[in-house]
């Protein structure tokens, strides 16, 4: 994990693309098998009563790689302040899912160095998750 | 069941709005933090074991979270919104204060439901000194299934 720097960033700069599969087992394990949640995140059958067509993609799971997805991208000296999704549309499990990202804006607020970014995850090239995240990140200077 | 002639979202709903929750502890637990930077992948050495770090995902799995005590207008709901703030990183078996509120509800007419009731409430979490250190938000879209079939398609 390399370090980035507010000085380096350039408003679009596109993020490297991460592929991640999201499986039933990885949504139970993300909440823990002893804690009880949507059956529908483990049953392809329940999500399809939802109208979803397979087993749902949390939520929750998908804020968190789009968070970790950035904090990546800045480096341990970097922290992610914000993130705000707005679920467009279900992910089903095993289908792929891409994350994708673009720098918005960048700016020094009372000597703090932000940046703000544009995330989506793309199911089948289109987005299904579009979300904003403020990451602060270290000067050079 | 039809689309309601006026909003099903009553006073006391509306009362709801900007009322602060009692305060409910909640802990920062290791065996959390750790499942889920299993889960996700996560070798960020800030998060490892023995750096008493934990991950900001691990909001995920902190209780009293901002579903708690929500004004329920219609009987299924979505998760449309969600947010999460963070003003320090997590402190590994710390004990924080969950303090939720409302902070909206309103129609939506229209969409796949014909009518709908956008819910957004938050929980923000203290330490022991009462500083903030994170925050987490939703917007639920509250909606009858009954009246999927008079309503348009999104």
């Amino acid at each position: 994990m390399s370090q980035r720097y507010y000085e380096d960033v350039n408003i679009d700069d596109e993020l490297e693309p991460l592929e991640r599969v999201p499986t039933t087992d990885m949504a139970i394990d993300f909440f823990g098998r002893d804690n009880p949640t949507n059956p529908a995140f483990a049953d392809a059958e329940a999500g399809k009563r939802l109208g979803v067509g397979g087993a749902l993609v949390p939520g929750l799971l998908k804020l968190a790689w789009i968070t970790q997805y950035v904090s990546d991208w800045a480096g341990p000296g970097g922290m992610v302040r914000s993130v705000r999704a707005a679920y467009r549309r279900p992910d089903v499990a095993d289908r792929p899912l891409v994350l994708a990202g673009r720098v918005v804006e960048k700016r020094v607020e009372d000597g703090v160095h932000l940046v703000e970014l544009e995330v989506v995850t793309l199911a089948e090239g289109q987005p299904s998750t579009r979300a904003n995240v403020q990451v602060q990140l270290p000067a050079r200077s | 069941m039809a689309i309601p002639e006026q909003s099903l979202i009553t006073d006391e709903h509306r009362a709801a709005i900007g009322r602060k929750s009692d305060p409910v502890t909640v802990t920062v637990r290791e065996e959390d933090a750790r499942r889920m930077r299993d889960v996700l992948g996560d070798r960020d050495p800030r998060y490892a074991d023995g750096t008493g770090i934990a991950p900001p995902y691990v909001i995920a799995m902190l209780g009293g979270g901002p579903r708690r005590g929500m004004p329920q207008v219609l009987p299924s709901g979505l998760l449309t919104q969600q947010e999460w703030r963070f003003t320090r990183p997590f402190r590994i078996g710390e004990e924080l204060q969950a303090v939720s509120q409302v902070y909206d509800i309103r129609d939506r007419l229209g969409g796949r439901y014909g009518y709908s009731v956008l819910v957004t409430q938050g929980t923000d979490y203290y330490d022991a000194e009462g500083n903030h250190v994170a925050a987490a938000m939703i917007t639920i879209t509250q909606f009858d299934p009954k009246m999927a079939a008079s309503g348009g398609e999104e």
